[in-house]
This record gives C-alpha cells, structure tokens and sequence, in this order.
C-alpha cells in the first residue's frame, strides 16, 4: 500500500482553489432562459384566483406557468421508496392550496433572472387563508383542516409497538424507572451553494439534459423521468462540481420537475439557481422530533429495558424519494445503542404540518443517539451514579456473542475502547477537580460525553447480498496509455472521492496515483445507485467496488502479460504501471504497451484473454472485516457565563473508529465538518415557525450558522480497528453530527447541575442557558 | 432598463461592459466577464463567499451594484495564480486540506489574501476572529485556520512554531 493511508493532496482542490470550479450555476447555455418562482406568503390557504397577465406582458418574460399548467405537463409526483406512508398526490407546482409558506404556486422563465423577478412580483394570487397546522398538538388536532384533503388528516403513518426482549419483566424488576420527554428542533442542512439546476430540450433528438446540483444523480433521473413522462434513452442527469449537500441534495424537489418541464415546453435551456432565502424557507429542514421514552434501572445503575414513543413532523409535502418516515425505522433499530438491556419497546408515528418538508441531514437517525445519551445522562444524575461509571457498567465490549437488543451482532465493535480514551484524553478525573474548584469561585464548567454506533456498513446479517441497495458497482477502464478511468456511482460534493477512490485504485492496480482519473455524476456513464454519495457509503461500498473491479482488471492484465511474457500471472506483479516478473524488474512490459495490444492486435492475444480491459463488477459486502459498525465517543469541556447564558467550548475531543483510514485529512476533514453542524444545531441554529405557520429564519441573520469563532479547535483520535483487513475500511461522514449534539448537550446540563438542570430540549441558546440557569434570561 | 457602461481593471485587465444600475458587481463579473470563480451563497452580505478585492479591500461583491465599481482596480480569485504557478496562501491551502465542496473557497481566500497583506500575529485565535466574517459547512473551519497559518509562515508574516 503506497497511497491508502496518506493524507495525498486533493486532486479537486487545484480547481477549487483557482475559481476554475463548474458548478451549475457557472454553465451558460446559447439560448438559456433563466426561471424564478411564487412563492406562498401564507402556511396554509386556498387559491381562490391566479392573474398571471400583468407579469406574462413583463419586458423580458417569456412564459409564465401555473399548477394547471404543470397538471398538463406532468404526472404526479411520486415514490417507489413511500414505505407505507400516506402518499397524497401533488404535483409540481400547487394549483388548489398552499402547504407551507414557500410553497411553489407559479413559475416565471425570462431572459435574464432579474426580469423573471419582475415577472414574479406581478403575478397576483388571491388566497383563502386557513387555519395552520404548526406543531405535533395540532397535527393531530382534529378541529385542524387535513393538509391534503384526500388523506382526511395529518397523521401520515402510525407504526404499532415493536418489542424485543421482556419488556414488562425488565420494568417489574426495576428499582427506579425514569423518564423523559426529549425534543429536538428543525435544523436545515444549510450547504454554501444552494440547490439549482439548468434543463436543456433538444427538440431535434428528444434528448432532456438536466445539470444539477445533486447528490443523487440516478435519483433525481428517476424522478424526472417518471413525472414528466420522458422516456429514459433519452434522459440524463448531469452533475459536475457540486457546492455540499449534506442528505439535502439527495431529494428531488418540485422545482427540478418544473425546470425540466420549462424547458421542454419551451425547447430552450431553463436555468434555476435558488436564492438564499428560498433555500432557508422552501428546500427542507430536518430533525423535528420529540420522544417520550421510560428507562427501568436497577439501584445500582444496571439497566433494564427501554420504553421509547418517538413522533416526527414531517412537514408538508412527502420528500422524495425517500420519505422522511424511513428514517424513524433507523431511530428504532439504534435506539438502545451499545448497552446491555433485557426489554425494548418502540412506537412511533409521523405527522404532517404546513412546514417545509422534511429532508435528510447527515445522519438521519440522529435523534436515537440524541436521546440516549441525553437519556443517560439524566439516569445516572437521578440514581446517582458518575455518568463515565453508568455507561462503564452498560455497555457491550464486542464480545463474539454480543448483540444489540433489536438483535444485531456487534462483535468487535470499540464503543468502550472508545469510550476509555475519550474520557482518558479530556482528563475526566482531572476536570472534575477543576470543575469543584471553579464552583466555589462562582465558575460554572461541565463535561460531556456521548458514545454512537453508525451501521456503516453494518454487520453482515443487515446486508445480505449488498442490503437493500445491492451493494454498489464501480466501472475500471485501462487506457490505451497504461492510465486508468474509475467510474463511480458516487456523486461526491466535497467528500474528495477523485483523491480517495484514486488512492484506492492505485494501490489495487500498482500505477501510479495520478494516472488515475475518478469519472462520477453522469448518469449515461455511471453505474446505477438509488443513493449515489450519503450514508456515509463511499468508504465501504464504493471503495469496495472500486477494489473488486480494479482486482478483475488486474487479473485480465495480467492474463495477457502472461502470454506475452510467457512467465505465469502468480509471477507476476504491477510496479509503477509495468507488469513486471518478480524479481526481474529489466524484463517489465508497460501497461500501455498491454493496452495498445488489446485494442491493434486482438487476435494475437492469449487464448481467453480478448474482450474489453474495462469491468463493472458489484460489491457485495463479501470480504468486509471487522465488526461493521463505525462508531466513537465524543467528550468536551466548556465554561458557562451564567449571566449571559453564553457558552465556551475549552476542549472538544474525538475518538473515532472508521476502521482503515483512506485518507487522514479528508476523514479529518469529516468529522469536523460534521462535530461543526452538531455544535451548531446545539447552540445556534434554529428553523423556526410561529404558531401560524409563519417562518422566522429567511435570512443568515436569522438563521445562524457558526463561525470560525464560534466553533473550537477539535482534537481527532482514531482506534482503527481491524487496520489490516481487505475491506476495512468505514463510514465517517455522519459519525461527528450525529454524536456532538449528545455531547455538548450533555456537558451544558453538567455544567448547570448546581441549577436543577434537566436539559431536555436540544436547542440551547444563551436565552435558554440563562433561563436554566436562573439568571437575567435574554 | 437602461444600462450604464462600466469599464474597470480586473486582474490587471482593463475590462469593459455595460449593465442596469441594478446589477450586482458579483453577477456582472460572473456574467458579464465570465469570471465565475467568484460565488454567491446568500446574496445578502452575511456568507462572504463572493469576496473579492476592490481598491485594495476585501469587499463583498453581492452588496455593490457594478456601476459603483466602475474605475475600480478589482482582483478576483482566477487572479491569484501567476504564471500557472498557485499564490503561497493558494498552495497553503491545498497542503492543509482546506477545503471540501469548494463553494465558499473564493470568499476564503480573497479574506484571507486581504488579511496577509497586513502585519498581524497570525495566532490561531486571531485567524478565527479575521475569518468570522466567512462561512463553510463543509469544514469546521479547522483546516482553514490551519492553511491560512501555514501561509502566514511561508509569506514570512509569522515565525515557524510560534505559539498558538
């Protein structure tokens, strides 16, 4: 291995750093119209009445659509990925009522994006307001009008209790049962480029090009095609650079139906770039849950079972194409996380509010980890014992037999390990001593600490046969000059994979790092993935298929080597690009002279060895080592002004496990991206609406993103467990969002334990701080 | 609406064009000179992805309409390399993985261009306050610091090793 395992500069990074960057919005199209939307001001009401003549005579306003029109345009927008939800059926713009203030009503496409603006102030809509559904009370409410009539309420999915275990013999045995009522707040992804898209009709070959800022390439195809009715050979989606996405640019939204629909009535090219305000209003938010969950003890802190009822407000319209609802199936199966209990019952349901819909965000699932650890936390302040002991006490080791309560193994997971060290790092003996000595100054300092498990892969029984994705497939082309091109259904937007995958393909094939060019989001050229970049899939499954396809070409090179060296393919090796006999370095045979060979001269090779130097081959999960679970703890330090309620991060340390690391700075890169967006969630970030459905947050003024300032020096650790296996390598993109929350929550509630607290909502701005802490509340 | 002509330097060329009293300074560059480096992630002055040099100063091109800007001597980030060869702070920050998507690396690098012009200590918590005023979500900031810090050593603005 010469390049797996270094921090190899990024081979993106020459572009990004010279303004030599595509991203969608830099692409200029002969002809290219540019579209802008109306939007609703109201949560929820009816359209009595759409004039759209004042702004079709608009200077520049080439056409102006209307939920009729895309009713005639379009097919309903639907899901193959709906997992028994209530699905309503709406298309791409609204035509009856508004759903959340956002909602898209009418579509203006001029020459410029400044005159399809003017074009949208002069579209008159008379609205019939109606009573909004803002909040889990009145989602189920019902005096409250149902959002879509048909449905006939708000509630969009209940899921019966699922058990496992003894539930009610682990509660009768318990001393003491406890429990809480946790709530997390809407956040929003949040990515610097916001989304847009640029739709080019060829009307000569029926062709639809769409450029967009996706995460999801084969997904968004999808969609479009079926909605618009296209058929697919002539059909593709194209992503270049891609300015972050964070599971928001894994949906398909409204507007790229009616880009792609523009453009195609119009048969010329659609340009849409949402502005910041439409994104902080209308592309998604994540996160809004609450759960009311039991936990049975023993004195002694040992625990017994759980009893959790999780409700998730989904928002307005169903995301596609995945339903927000899958993700509660994931909250479920993790809740109970790494510790030994007998009885476990979850229940939950969705519901449906006039709020922007619900979208994925780094680690969907999050609120399971949020919730434990929190719910932890206040077990061990209530029984008394030091929260490091509790979860000492509790949690599995990764023996053979361990498994989670929902069953799954997790043999050799490094939860405790993990766990020591953090606790080892922060110095948790030392800053309890400093934490007394600083209360009797009047001083309030608290630590944290919260321990995941991220099923990234997960182990072999969730995946059989490559889970419910099927694995992932990568393409390997040998060159005619001895490079390489590694096609990848990845669609990266800032993950680095054209470095990562690189490393990975050069190292498997023996050339050298930059003959390796990483191909990903055209859809005509990459294989298929319902995903394409999220999950934290890429350092397991597209690494893994980038492995098994570079391993099938090797073997086929070197086939061919053989014939032409006459020496058998176990004698053998690559080197720098050259197939060389072992030991006899003098005798070598370029990969491009293979090539060349291949392509001139078919009929000379070896018996068996014509055919394509290309593969496609699927990774299934086979060969992955280790126990499957990413996973880590989390601890930090921070100082309190109770006055102020302002909250100052002094430490913040990581112990990581994704196993093999590929690249160091670009995992790096990732969990403080990721501790980054917790932190944030935590302390500052707030997707805010009032009662009536009005939305507070439009702005960066409003909704706060943090800043340099702002967010602490983060100390990276990794355990790298199982650093030797083929397939070792794990999940990392998720790990540091879903875990900071439990942990700065965690160290804010310790550091205000003098106080009574009992943090139980997540969202904690120096208003609240203040508020716990009894002081002058902002 | 009728247009203005604006004529300005950028990048040490004169450069010339006409634009409503309406268009931002940022959507003139990017679609006017085809200089789209420069990106826009709010277009209300808080994200400072489109940063850029006018006179001088780091300014924020989406809060300027471009007929204010004419006359103006402007340096964007396709002018940073010379030569083919990446600015120090360009190749500081490939070093220390600055980056990831890319899209708030224009803003970055014009602010912190703008920074190293200046004699300052170049401590990690001096570099956090300058930056605060830009934002990424992709990072956590930390490499960002860290590439600014190195090209602070590397221009001679900062001792190898000093404290913080």
């Amino acid at each position: 291995m010469r390049f797996v395992g270094e921090s190899i500069p990024r081979v993106e990074d020459r572009r990004i750093l010279t303004g030599r960057g595509k991203y969608v919005d830099d692409l200029t199209l002969p002809k290219m119209l540019h579209a802008a939307f109306v939007r609703s001001p109201f949560a929820h009401a009816r359209i009595k009445s759409i004039d759209v003549s004042a702004a079709r005579a608009t200077p520049g306003v080439v056409a102006v659509f209307t939920g009729d029109d895309m009713r005639r345009f379009c097919n309903p927008v639907s899901t193959s990925l709906a997992f028994g939800v209530k699905f309503p059926e709406f298309y791409p713009l609204t035509s009856d009522k508004v759903r959340f203030v956002g909602d898209v009503v009418a579509m203006v496409v001029a020459e410029s994006r400044y005159e399809a603006e003017d074009g949208c102030e002069l579209v008159a809509v008379d609205y019939d307001q109606l009573p909004a559904v803002a909040d889990y009370d009145d989602a189920i409410d019902p005096t409250k009008p149902a959002l879509f009539d048909e449905l006939g309420d708000n509630v969009v999915i209940t899921n019966a209790p699922v058990s496992w275990g003894d539930v009610d013999a682990a509660f009768a045995e318990a001393d003491r049962v406890v429990s809480a009522s946790l709530r997390q707040h809407r956040v929003a992804p949040v990515p610097m480029e916001t989304r847009g898209s640029v739709a080019d009709y060829d009307a000569s070959s029926g062709e639809l090009t769409y450029y967009a800022s996706t995460q999801s390439p084969h997904s968004l195809r999808l969609q479009l095609a079926n909605t618009l009715g296209h058929p697919m050979e002539r059909f593709r989606v194209l992503a270049n650079d891609v300015g972050g996405g964070f599971g928001l640019k894994g949906s398909v939204v409204r507007e790229d139906f009616c880009v792609a629909a523009a453009s195609r009535e119009l048969g010329r090219p659609v340009k849409w770039i949402e502005d910041r305000n439409e994104h902080l209003i209308a592309s998604g938010q994540a996160r809004e849950e609450m759960v009311q969950i039991e936990m049975a003890v023993k004195a002694d802190g040992t625990f017994l079972g759980m009893k959790a009822k999780l409700i998730m407000d989904a928002g307005a319209y169903p995301n596609v194409p995945f339903v927000s609802a899958m993700f509660v199936g994931l909250m479920q199966l993790l809740m109970p996380g790494p510790y030994r209990m007998k009885g476990y019952r979850f229940e939950s349901s969705v519901i449906s509010t006039n709020k922007a819909a619900y979208v994925a965000y780094r680690g969907p699932w999050e609120m399971e980890t949020w919730v434990r650890e929190r719910l932890v936390d206040i077990v061990a302040h209530e029984i008394g014992v030091d929260a490091a002991e509790i979860r000492r006490k509790n949690m599995m080791l990764g023996a053979p037999d361990d498994r989670l309560i929902t069953g799954l193994t997790v043999k050799g997971i490094s939860s405790r390990e993990s766990l020591d060290r953090a606790l080892e790092y922060i110095d948790y003996a030392g800053f309890r001593k400093e934490q007394e000595a600083a209360r009797a100054q009047g001083r309030y300092l608290g630590v944290g600490f919260a321990t995941f498990i991220e099923a990234a892969p997960g182990p072999a029984e969730m995946r059989p046969g490559g889970g419910m994705f099927g694995g992932e497939r990568a393409k390997v082309a040998l060159q005619p000059d001895g490079h390489l091109v590694v096609t990848t259904a990845q669609a990266p937007h800032g993950q680095g994979h054209e470095t990562t995958l690189a490393q990975v393909a050069a190292d498997e094939m023996g050339v050298p790092f930059e003959h390796v060019r990483v191909v990903h989001g055209d859809t005509r050229q990459t294989p298929f993935s319902v995903i394409g970049t999220g999950g934290s899939r890429a350092s397991t499954w597209a690494t893994g298929a980038t492995i098994v396809s570079t391993r099938k070409l090797r073997e086929h090179v070197l086939a061919i080597a053989s014939g032409m060296l006459e020496i058998s393919p176990e004698d053998l090796e690559i080197i720098d690009g050259v197939v060389t006999p072992k030991g006899v370095p003098q005798r070598g045979l370029p990969l491009a002279q293979i090539a060349m060979k291949a392509l001139m001269d078919p009929a000379s090779l070896p018996p068996g060895t014509d055919g394509p130097l290309e593969t496609h081959e699927r990774f299934t999960g086979e060969g992955i080592t280790g126990s499957g679970w990413s996973g880590g703890t989390h601890a930090c330090t921070i100082e309190v002004d109770v006055a102020t309620g302002r909250v100052k991060i002094l430490r913040y340390v990581v112990v990581e496990d994704c196993g093999r690391v590929i690249n160091p700075a670009v995992v790096d890169g990732q969990v403080c991206g990721g501790v980054a967006q917790g932190i944030g969630a935590v302390l500052y970030e707030r997707a805010a609406y009032d009662s009536e459905g009005n939305f507070l947050t439009s702005t960066f003024m409003d909704y706060l993103l943090p800043t340099s300032a702002e967010i602490p020096h983060i100390e990276i650790h990794h355990l790298e467990t199982d650093p030797d296996g083929a397939f070792g390598f794990r999940g990392v993109g998720e790990g540091g969002a879903v875990v900071a929350p439990a942990t700065l929550t965690n160290a804010i509630d310790d550091a205000l334990q003098p106080f009574g607290s009992r943090v139980c909502d997540q969202y904690l701005p120096p208003a609240t701080v203040a508020e716990i802490a009894g002081g002058a509340s902002a | 609406m009728t247009k203005q002509s604006v004529r300005l330097t950028v990048n040490g060329r004169e450069r010339e064009g006409s634009a409503e009293p309406r268009k931002t300074l940022a959507d003139f560059l990017r679609e006017d000179l085809q200089l789209t480096g420069t990106h826009l992630g709010c277009e209300h002055g808080v994200c400072g992805a489109c940063t850029i040099m006018v006179d001088g100063d780091a300014v924020r091109s989406c809060l300027l309409f471009a007929v204010q800007a004419d006359g103006c001597d402007i340096l964007t980030i396709e002018g940073l390399e010379k030569d083919g060869k990446m600015h120090p702070l360009q190749e500081a920050m490939r070093d220390c993985h600055s980056f990831q998507c890319g899209f708030c690396t224009p803003g970055f690098l014009m602010t912190a261009y703008a920074y190293l012009q200046e004699d300052h200590e170049f401590s990690e918590p001096e570099i956090r306050e300058e930056l605060s005023g830009n934002l990424c979500r992709c990072t956590g900031y930390q490499s960002i610091v860290a590439g600014v810090q190195l090209a602070a050593v590397r221009l001679g603005k900062r001792q190898e090793g000093a404290s913080s």
